[in-house]
């Protein structure tokens, strides 16, 4: 884009990219320089060896892994309706679902506390992974049914001809042709459920064997004080598996984060 | 089709629809009271509510202030990034990696980040400008204390998480975790601009600041438009960084229509009825912005990126 001439311009460029990522940096330098001061290692030991530490990731990579099943099977097979299917009225389903595209967690609060009570969900993961699965469904839905929109009719035509039924015309021609599709949404709602907060905070509650990564930051706050340098080794803790994901998978992390807005 | 259909909007709806219910209740309904249906009295003690209202205000303001930052610093960098400046992957790297964590857990680092003897106070000591008392509490310099309340500022003080300036920690928080996104968008539809445009405007003699605001600007413009609609329905549905960070606090400073639902319906007088009105109304305001999302998604023109701009 900007025209660079010569080696002193380059680095001058260079330069002015690097004050411009500081704030970036500047609280990721933060966290880790805070999370050794005091006792140093110490601090991720004591982390580390709090009771029921792993299970603040056991019960996040469990919800993230069902709510990815659910929002797979049901997107697939919604968007291949919406898109390929004759079904009387879609259009009208199709922007009820989209009403719902945009729903702030907080608003279903109430509803969510009050179903959970009633059906015996409550105080188990299930009353995270169902509202979780079904507010990414919508956006989920939304990529996807555009993604086969491109597939082209005739493929399918030609599979009828040969005797396929939808059932295996879903197996056998949409689930493949929409794998990078697969990878978007794995992606998206991996990010979404490992980074939600208020859902599981309102209905897993505060107790022991509950909680959720994003909690446990603030746990640590409770239960030690206010003790800065180790509430930040378990920020340093809680990020590492992200940031480790992203490294390693750069392309369909940028890909699936941005996926919507790139189409 | 349908499972899904059902599943999703069936428990979205059936929500609302709770909601809905209860929010034509006595502001102070609880659970455990007998259903009793009363009217829109909630309404009316919404509208009444200056709190209410300092919500919405503080989400306009954050929503224009950190869009405008985003779209600024998402530009510059996805520019910078496609010229031949050394290491473009690691700086790459660095922007992402804030959107990729959890705002609530990099909520206590920004609080960190602002603390009074933190690393932003840390720097304005080395550059003179705040001072350090015998107590230890942290005031401005004495040039600044004289020249300050001259220019409205008179209320700020180097302590960040104070009612003057706790929206702004918010609003930091947010850039620093939205650039990203908006980096990569900008750095891909910048990827479609035509070679030949950027090099006739350099022989024309177009300067580099020339060049980004007369030909990359108008290039990203449907990527701008985009990302209004998102960074939209992210403020409105803003909860982890101000409730982490400040608690939509000092005296609702930095009070957010996601804090306050929240704070009414958990706080020391949880008050169902008034909760479930506030939510229907935020749910009508995500709603319009869903609508606007949707029609724009449908509409995307196929206009060519690389339509030229002038120099």
């Amino acid at each position: 884009m900007f025209e660079i001439r010569g080696r002193l311009h380059r680095l001058g460029m260079t330069v002015i990219t690097a004050v411009l990522v500081i704030p970036f940096l500047l609280p990721m330098y933060t966290m880790a320089r805070g999370s050794l001061q005091g006792a140093g290692w110490a601090n991720y030991r004591a982390v580390i060896a709090l009771p029921g530490f792993v299970t603040y990731f056991r019960n996040s990579a469990m919800i993230a892994v069902a709510t990815i099943c659910i929002v797979y099977v049901l997107t697939m097979m919604a968007s291949y309706g919406f898109s390929k299917l004759r079904i009387r009225h879609k259009e009208i389903y199709f922007w009820a679902l989209m009403g719902a595209l945009t729903m702030p967690e907080v608003v279903l609060l109430i509803p969510l506390v009050s179903m959970a009570a009633k059906t015996g969900a409550a105080g188990t993961v299930w009353a995270v992974i169902i509202p979780l699965a079904a507010l990414q469904i919508p956006f989920t839905v939304l990529l996807t049914r555009n993604y086969i929109d491109g597939i082209p009719d005739s493929i399918l035509e030609a599979a009828r001809i040969d005797g396929a039924g939808t059932i295996r015309q879903f197996w056998s021609i949409i689930l493949p042709l929409t794998k990078p599709m697969a990878v978007a949404i794995i992606v998206l709602v991996l990010i979404n459920c490992w980074n939600a907060y208020l859902l599981p905070l309102v209905l897993l509650g505060q107790e022991e064997g509950l909680m959720v990564v994003t909690q446990l930051p603030n746990s640590f706050k409770s239960m030690y004080n206010d003790d800065q340098t180790k509430i930040l080794a378990c920020a340093v803790l809680a990020a590492i598996p992200e940031v480790a994901a992203y490294v390693g998978l750069q392309k369909h992390f940028e890909r699936g984060m941005t996926a919507g807005a790139l189409k | 089709m349908l499972p899904a259909v059902l599943f999703s909007t069936g428990l979205v709806y059936a929500c609302v629809g709770y909601v809905g219910y209860v929010s034509l209740m006595p502001p102070r309904w609880r659970p455990v009271y007998p259903p009793a249906v009363e009217g829109f009295d909630s309404y009316a003690q919404a509208l009444d509510d200056r709190l209410f209202w300092t919500s919405i205000w503080h989400t306009a303001l954050f929503f224009l202030v950190s869009y405008a930052l985003i779209v600024i610093l998402g530009i510059v960098l996805a520019a910078l990034m496609h010229s031949r400046i050394y290491l473009p992957t690691i700086f790459k790297v660095i922007i992402f990696v804030p959107s990729v964590i959890a705002p609530a857990i990099m909520a206590p680092v920004h609080r960190q980040v602002f603390a009074a003897d933190g690393p932003i106070n840390w720097f304005l000591e080395r550059l003179g400008l705040i001072a350090v008392e015998a107590n230890g509490t942290r005031v401005w310099a004495g040039w600044l204390q004289g020249l300050l309340p001259k220019i409205g500022l008179g209320d700020v003080t180097p302590n960040w998480i104070q009612p003057t300036t706790s929206l702004w920690v918010v609003v930091a928080a947010q850039v620093f975790s939205s650039v990203g996104i908006a980096f990569i968008l900008f750095f891909a539809s910048m990827g479609q601009i035509d070679r030949e445009t950027l090099e006739a405007a350099k022989i024309d003699g177009a300067g580099n600041i020339r060049v980004l605001w007369s030909i990359i600007v108008p290039a990203t413009r449907p990527t701008i438009a985009t990302l209004a609609i998102l960074h939209g329905i992210t403020s409105l549905k803003l909860f982890d960084y101000p409730y982490l960070i400040t608690s939509g606090g000092p005296a609702h400073s930095s009070e957010f229509l996601g804090t306050l639902i929240y704070n009414v319906l958990f706080g020391t007088s949880s008050r169902y009825g008034y909760a479930s009105a506030l939510s229907v109304m935020l749910f009508v305001l995500a709603l319009g912005t869903s609508v606007l999302m949707s029609l724009s998604t449908r509409e995307r023109r196929p206009r060519a990126p690389k339509a030229a701009g002038r120099v």
